[in-house]
């Protein structure tokens, strides 16, 4: 996904307020068969070419009329990045037709409980070097990590140390597939998200090469600054009753 | 057709049928969840992407779709991908804490090496009889000790 070159000069990353200026249509208006107005909101953002193809993607999942709504609510300069993750969502959601991206978020959420545990472990192995004379090791089992059941309330708070800023071309690398992935699926809980199940298929990794593709050459079209300023992080949703 | 609508149907003010197809996943008890998805990915959407899953995962289906929603009305430019940052983030930060702590180890390992070595050395040469021997003039035998630090 590319931003229509046409338009690129006097848009850009800035998101003009001209639309295609005489090279057709965008890809937004090419794949919604309509006329492409001066000042269309989807031009500086999907070009004719590849740019259909991604619409498509976001118009299934999402709909023209609500990304354009969207869109509208958010600054110009922010618009860019706000594409970029609606279309790393809807590509998800056709790629996970159950989880999407939600699937990610547990991967990496089990990664990090895998990470703390090791943390722990070693600390406490530390701990007991660090202390004169050490004992003869004894025969002890190696503590086994259990994955824990992942729910909603697992996930990172507003209070958690979030970094100011983070290049958003990173969120795009190929999904890691943990081993608890490969095992029998759970259930999860109707009223929490429980532990993630199993995709379907592990091809994750070929399907986000195109989409770290379409971030970095947006990123590398349009960016002004290599990083982008992180919104504070979401406090959990409420629960279902 | 359902004495009581579901949260979409009443959201939508139509009829809601015996079979509708949003009712199992958006009870009238909690209107805020369809409203969140329909916001963002609208009624007709989020039939349709029920309806593409197989039954026994459409409450996981529609649980995941809710928080989408949810974390992209909190934040309009990243949506749930702010969390996938923050996890990476994480994820970077332990790994980093990790490396530091295995190579505290490696260097802990390597010095209680050395000093069990010393200290294997210091048993050696602390016993009260060694014997020492000449390289071309005949063995003799004496007894070093240490408190003196004496041969005799």
């Amino acid at each position: 996904m590319s931003a229509n070159t046409s338009s690129s000069a006097s848009g850009g990353a800035a998101g003009s307020s001209s639309g295609n200026t005489g090279g057709g249509p965008c890809g937004a208006c090419k794949f919604l068969r309509r006329k492409c107005v001066a000042g269309c909101i989807f031009a500086p953002y999907f070009d004719s070419e590849q740019g259909a193809a991604h619409f498509a993607a976001v118009h299934k999942v999402f709909g023209a009329s609500n990304v354009s709504k969207l869109l509208l609510h958010i600054p110009v300069h922010k618009r860019l990045d706000a594409v970029v993750t609606i279309c790393y969502e809807a590509q998800a959601r056709l790629r996970d037709p159950v989880f999407g991206c939600v699937a990610h978020i547990f991967a990496l959420q089990q990664q990090v409980v895998n990470l703390q545990a090791e943390l722990s472990y070693l600390q406490g192995h530390l701990a007991t070097l660090e202390l004169p004379p050490p004992p003869p090791p004894s025969a002890q089992p190696q503590p086994i990590i259990a994955p824990p059941s992942l729910t909603i309330a697992d996930l990172p708070t507003g209070s958690s140390a979030a970094p100011a800023t983070y290049d958003l071309s990173s969120l795009f690398d190929p999904v890691v597939q943990p081993p608890w992935t490969m095992q029998q699926p759970r259930q999860m809980d109707s009223h929490q998200f429980g532990a993630a199940r199993a995709p379907a298929e592990a091809s994750s990794s070929a399907g986000t090469g195109d989409l770290q593709e379409l971030a970095r050459e947006l990123l590398h079209r349009h960016r002004t600054s290599s990083t982008v300023p992180c919104n504070e992080v979401l406090p959990l949703p409420p629960h279902s009753k | 057709m359902n004495s009581k609508r579901c949260a979409g149907c009443k959201y939508l003010r139509r009829r809601c049928p015996s079979n509708c197809i949003l009712s199992p996943h958006f009870p009238p008890n909690d209107p805020q969840r369809f409203a969140c998805v329909h916001k963002i990915y609208g009624a007709s959407n989020v039939a349709k992407m029920l309806q593409q899953v197989p039954v026994q995962q459409r409450a996981e289906a529609a649980n995941a779709m809710y928080y989408e929603a949810y974390c992209r009305i909190k934040d309009p430019v990243y949506g749930c991908v702010g969390t996938i940052a923050l996890l990476q983030q994480q994820i970077f930060d332990a790994e980093c804490q990790l490396a530091k702590i295995q190579a505290e180890i490696a260097v802990l390992n390597g010095h209680h090496e050395a000093t069990h070595q010393n200290q294997q050395v210091n048993v050696a040469t602390s016993s009260a009889n060694f014997t020492l021997e000449s390289g071309g003039e005949g063995t003799f035998s004496s007894t070093y000790d240490p408190s003196i630090c004496q041969f005799y």
